[in-house]
């Protein structure tokens, strides 16, 4: 019963986050509020690529990971940066340096 | 809209990324039965919460009770914030039912397909996203049933699922980094988010680090 009341606390606090601008409708914030929004997004992709690159499994790994990063970036320079050339270059740099370093 | 080119343009857009969201459900449904969750809970909270994040950390915190798991929910729903507040700005005056169902699957994925939309003037980004969301859902709860049910024979770690999903987002980062601010805030992002792997627990380490980002971001001209 504990695990059914956690699954479905998880749910309301996430839907309550994700509803909360969109519940009713409102003008955009502006000034500093409007300048975070617009840079948010950025900085929070940013930090998820390198959330999952660094610290796959919630703690810091460095190995075949920065490899996987490298790729990306060099994908990113390559495929003026593309969705699927950032992740195909990286997801082949990530693989051969696993293969070959372990 | 459903039908229309915005709404196939979102299903093709959102096909790929869907392959990588049924990874990461499959991953979610072993490491939740393997947490002690039951396949039946493993399934609902697939079908009604739609988040890797949430989930996972539900997952990795079952054991030590609701409170800690409800605080890590509550820390990395923080980021659907501003989230919320620009597809609403995108978006513009929609019903409820339209606005409620776009909130229900807003998620990283779905949002960076979505601005990414916008900058490329896609003409409605409701039935955009609706594409997305609705194939990106589809992944999650398959790839959730298939962890859940061929769990004994995945091993996530040593697919390297967790580096896949750093990839994609990299790859979404990377068309919206354009002028001097973006790459300020990103470099910020980059730092704040290795140190906070270290010294922060893991429900707050993205939150944490893309708020203080964007926060120094809001002080720096274009």
């Amino acid at each position: 019963m504990s695990d059914l009341f956690v699954v479905l606390g998880v749910a309301v606090i996430t839907f309550a986050t994700r509803v909360s601008f969109l519940i009713s409708p409102r003008q955009a914030p502006g000034g500093r509020v409007g300048r975070f929004l617009d840079v948010f997004p950025v900085a929070l992709f940013v930090a998820i690529a390198v959330n999952g690159l660094v610290a796959p499994v919630g703690s810091p790994e460095l190995t075949a990971n920065l490899f996987g990063a490298l790729g990306g970036v060099i994908g990113g320079i390559v495929f003026r940066r593309s969705v699927w050339g950032v992740f195909a270059l990286g997801a082949l740099f990530f693989y051969v340096a696993r293969a070959i370093i372990g | 809209m459903f039908g229309g080119p915005s709404f196939r343009r979102g299903l093709r857009d959102s096909a790929l990324i869907a392959v990588a969201v049924f990874l990461f459900g499959l991953a979610y449904g072993v490491v939740a039965v393997d947490a002690g969750l039951s396949p039946t809970l493993t399934m609902l909270s697939s079908f009604i919460t739609m988040s890797g994040a949430a989930q996972f950390a539900m997952a990795g915190l079952l054991v030590a009770g609701p409170i800690p798991v409800l605080i890590a929910a509550t820390g990395l729903g923080l980021r659907h914030l501003p989230m919320s507040a620009r597809l609403a700005e995108m978006i513009g005056p929609q019903p409820l039912g339209t606005r409620l169902r776009l909130a229900f699957v807003l998620v990283d994925e779905s949002f960076g397909l979505t601005l990414r939309a916008a900058d490329r003037g896609v003409d409605d980004l409701v039935a955009y996203k609706s594409a997305a969301d609705l194939t990106l859902y589809l992944g999650w709860l398959l790839g959730t049933a298939g962890g859940v049910w061929f769990g004994s024979a995945i091993d996530p770690e040593a697919a390297g699922i967790g580096v896949l999903f750093g990839l994609l987002f990299l790859g979404l980062a990377a068309p919206m980094v354009r002028s001097r601010r973006d790459w300020i805030v990103a470099a910020i992002s980059v730092v704040a988010t290795v140190v906070a792997t270290r010294i922060l627990p893991v429900a707050w380490q993205v939150t944490v680090a893309a708020t203080i980002a964007a926060v120094i971001g809001v002080f720096i001209d274009e």
